[in-house]
């Protein structure tokens, strides 16, 4: 298998395809072209990316068929007016070129005990779901995929789908007028449904509130959020209590890219404030915590003891944390 | 309710409605007859609108709540002469159930277990169950050597009908077979028999 630097494998791209006008699919292999670590559907790799001179982490879905090892498939949506990692792996990359990357890490698994699996997706959402349908397909489960796309231009990925399962797979707005309908399509699903929805924030919600709508219960909602919650805003200044050292947070980069370009490491794993691996102390707060993760329950989030770096900031006098 | 140190005993609830359900089945056996009316005295009228009831009224202690749940305006009460019949209907219900359904169990922990075992296999998940133990912990068990279960067994030491074997009855419960275990009693030492001992009935 793949040898990793320092944690980190090297990956080589070895195609570059571009599926609709803003995303583009990479196909990488190991650089020294043995077999990569095996993942399961819904695994993501945080992709280093050389920008501007700085590297940016971005968390990418693995769409490849997690049976087969010897590649790694991960789509990119160009976001022009984001941190510009994404506009850096459409920009600056190169087939040929080598890459790091983490190992892969699963926050999005597919449930061992559903009788039936429902997959809703928005756009470049879809990106997880390939790796999830691939695992399922060969395992003879019974699932189904609605996908809404923006547009006929912005199809091709759902028309794939569309021709590796059939009448599982129902596209919307491809055509330029057909709407995804949440409760028309979550209504009167049998028991040991489960389903699975990766997409904007706002198609996040809506099938959240239609399936508590219609009575399901949380154990059988399951979600990703791909959107870069973007921890951009007001720069602010953190200590770190072990050190002593005092860290500038400027406006466009979270908390956990300022610390490492400082030169000092905090456990990561997702850095979209999901996982909870980068949960830290709050030692002393001067101000308030702007909580942007999915992980901290409420009280968690009033009491402000806890921050997670990967995406919350401050708007403070002062933050101590215990790292 | 009775506390005991087996760890793979499960925690039981207390039926209350579970007002993120819109269609609610309430499965109940012997004096857990109680513990559904309790129930159904919570309810909202939407709710007892849509509360299908199952009752069996077999019971090892002769408890019978048939007449107090026959007061309460549910959509249905059906009536089963055994705890197996009563287990039965539930699976015939749940095969056609949709999502939105919250379940709710009680009597003994054997019928509990059995019932569960039908929720399990609809993928139904503990945030749609509550389960409140009613009635006398006996327990059933699970022969190791010809796999009968056993009913209602009230001592350590038994015979099993499946093999005849002298049983002694484990402090361990399983959850995929709702039972407890049963292995010989003198296997160590032939002839050689543990005390015997009432359960924590």
């Amino acid at each position: 298998m793949s040898e990793s630097q320092h944690g980190a494998l090297r990956l080589r791209v070895k195609r570059i395809e571009a599926v609709t006008p803003e995303i583009n699919r990479y196909t990488f292999g190991a650089a020294d072209g043995s077999w990569l670590p095996p993942f399961s559907g819904g695994s993501h790799i945080t992709v280093l990316i050389p920008a501007d001179g700085d590297t940016r982490r971005n968390a990418y879905s693995l769409m490849s068929s997690p049976y087969d090892t010897s590649e790694y498939q991960i789509a990119v949506r160009r976001v022009d007016d984001g941190k510009r990692g994404s506009l850096a792996m459409h920009t600056n990359v190169r087939e040929g070129d080598i890459l790091l990357a983490g190992i892969p890490a699963n926050l999005f698994p597919v449930s061992k005990h559903a009788r039936h699996h429902l997959f809703i997706a928005g756009g470049v959402g879809i990106t997880p779901v390939f790796a999830q349908l691939e695992e399922l397909s060969l395992k003879g489960s019974s699932f189904e995929l609605h996908l809404a796309v923006r547009g006929p231009e912005h199809a091709a990925l759902g028309h794939e789908l569309k021709e590796r399962y059939g009448e599982r797979v129902t596209l919307y707005g491809h055509d330029g007028e057909s709407r995804l309908n949440t409760m028309d399509v979550l209504a009167g699903r049998p028991l040991g449904t489960h389903a699975y929805v990766c997409g904007p924030t706002r198609m996040i919600d809506d099938v959240v509130n239609s399936a508590h709508a219609l009575g399901w219960s949380d154990s059988n909602i399951h979600f990703e959020r791909f959107e870069d919650l973007g921890s951009t805003g007001d720069p602010f200044s953190v200590t770190l209590a072990r050190s002593g050292a005092v860290i500038e947070v400027s406006p466009e980069q979270s908390l956990l890219e300022a610390v490492e370009e400082a030169g000092h490491k905090l456990p990561y794993l997702c850095r979209g404030g999901a996982c909870g691996e980068c949960e830290t102390e709050v030692l002393e707060l001067d101000g308030t915590i702007d909580h942007r993760d999915d992980w901290l329950s409420e009280s968690d989030r009033a009491t402000c003891k806890l921050i997670m770096p990967c995406v919350s900031r401050a708007t403070c006098t002062k933050l101590v944390i215990n790292a | 309710m009775l506390i005991t140190g087996i760890k793979s005993r499960p925690v039981y609830d207390e039926l209350t409605p579970m007002a993120s359900g819109l269609i609610h089945l309430a499965a109940g056996q012997g004096s857990g007859g109680k513990a559904l009316v309790r129930l159904l005295r919570a309810m909202t009228p939407e709710q007892l609108a849509a509360t299908t009831v199952l009752y069996s009224t077999e019971s090892f202690t002769g408890q019978n709540y048939l007449i107090d749940l026959q007061q309460f305006k549910v959509r249905d009460l059906a009536v089963f002469p055994t705890n197996a019949d009563a287990v039965s209907g539930l699976d015939a219900y749940l095969a056609t159930a949709k999502m939105g359904t919250r379940l709710y169990l009680t009597g003994s922990e054997g019928f509990i277990g059995t019932s569960m075992q039908v929720a399990t296999s609809y993928g139904m998940n503990r945030d749609e169950v509550l389960r409140e133990h009613a009635g006398s912990f006996v327990r059933r068990v699970w022969c190791a050597h010809c796999g009968h279960y056993s009913e209602n067994v009230t001592h350590r030491i038994f015979e099993c009908p499946g093999c005849e074997l002298n049983l002694i009855v484990r402090d361990h419960y399983s959850g995929r077979l709702a039972a407890f275990q049963g292995v010989k009693a003198d296997s160590e030492v032939p002839g050689e028999m543990p005390e015997n001992e009432e359960l924590d009935t």
